[in-house]
């Protein structure tokens, strides 16, 4: 990314902190802009606020199940074109095809995909 | 996780749940290895790359627990789920026996595969076979005698199934363990000392994918040492 080039920004709605933590560093480290939400409803507000290009989505979340802030950010218009990659530790096919029928774009298994593999999805999302 | 979450999440027993919770904190282990092991942070001398990997793999093996973990969860609450379709099985077992031969050779045993040139599909979930040969054929190596061993994996036909068959030369098992095999959680003495980190649940999830796919799935004790295992499947 050359230094005229506007950051990405990209959203993680995750209630680990250690998760938070890793993709924080990793992705500052590739040259992203990484905000946060441990919520949620924080990450439907911060969704709308900070205009994010990407969302990373866990499901499992307090105040505010992944399913749930998925029917919201589709619903809205200010948030309704932000891919989502689902990262949770659900992993049954019912689950994905909610996820993927409710609009979120990648569906993927924490203990299943490891760390570039997910930096590899989020950079085939990006909006070019 | 509050309990409307996992209800959300069909998670409803106790080691289902408990296999859920560790779930984050393997994505976390795992992820933190794996940005210290890529070298990311800074350079790694021999020893600290060493430690490092063999953490990788503890955590991988730790994933894959849990994993049969809620597999067996599934069964035993019927909703263990297949999807059947065309699967060419010589063309599975030769990609698995690929993955495995450089950790098999590592071990000084030598993995040989053999099938007749048109054998037909059989009608399976692909991925819960693979399970399966995987667990087979990994066993077969791991539990080896000492010194050089063979493993020989076999596909015929037979009648309306496709039959598969792994045989070893390796530590075998005591008449008093014939017919725990399959059991839950059941491991030989003789398993534990050779391999103290198994859980013995792989080969009762391997009957109940087999089972769940049409087939059956035994073994007999080889005549001179070790043993073979046997499993049919439905031709497409």
């Amino acid at each position: 990314m050359t230094k005229k080039e506007k950051k990405k920004k990209i959203l993680m709605i995750e209630d680990n902190i250690f998760l938070r933590k890793l993709y924080r560093d990793k992705l500052t480290r590739e040259g992203f802009t990484f905000i946060e939400a441990t919520n949620g409803i924080e990450g439907i507000n911060k969704s709308i606020t900070e205009k994010p290009d990407l969302i990373i989505l866990d499901l499992i979340l307090p105040r505010k199940n992944g399913f749930d802030v998925l029917d919201d950010l589709r619903k809205d218009s200010r948030t309704k074109d932000i891919p989502v990659v689902v990262l949770s530790n659900l992993g049954q096919e019912m689950d994905v095809k909610e996820a993927l029928s409710r609009g979120a774009q990648e569906y993927l298994v924490k203990t299943e995909t490891r760390l570039e593999e997910v930096i590899k999805k989020i950079k085939k999302w990006l909006p070019k | 996780m509050t309990a409307r979450l996992y209800k959300k999440a069909r998670v409803s027993d106790t080691i289902s749940i408990v296999a859920h919770q560790l779930k984050n904190p393997i994505s976390v282990l795992y992820g933190y290895l794996e940005v210290l092991a890529s070298e990311d942070l800074g350079k790694l001398n021999k020893k600290q790359k060493e430690y490092l990997l063999d953490a990788l793999k503890n955590v991988e093996a730790m994933s894959n627990i849990v994993k049969d973990l809620l597999d067996v969860s599934k069964i035993e609450e019927g909703r263990y789920k297949i999807k059947p379709q065309v699967v060419d099985l010589g063309k599975i077992c030769k990609e698995i026996i690929k993955n495995l031969s450089s950790w098999a050779r590592a071990s000084n045993c030598e993995i040989v595969f053999s099938a007749p040139a048109k054998l037909p599909n059989v009608y399976v979930d692909p991925s819960k076979i693979r399970y399966v040969i995987e667990n087979l054929i990994s066993n077969a190596v791991m539990y080896k005698s000492s010194g050089p061993a063979k493993v020989e994996v076999k596909l015929k036909k037979r009648k309306d199934k496709v039959l598969f068959m792994c045989k070893d030369n390796g530590i075998g098992i005591s008449n008093k363990d014939v017919d725990k095999i399959f059991s839950k959680f059941f491991r030989s003495e003789e398993a534990v000392m050779l391999n103290p980190a198994g859980t013995g649940l792989g080969l009762y999830i391997s009957k109940a994918i087999i089972r769940l796919n049409g087939g059956e799935i035994w073994f007999e004790k080889n005549k001179n040492k070790g043993m073979t295992f046997y499993f049919t499947l439905p031709i497409a």
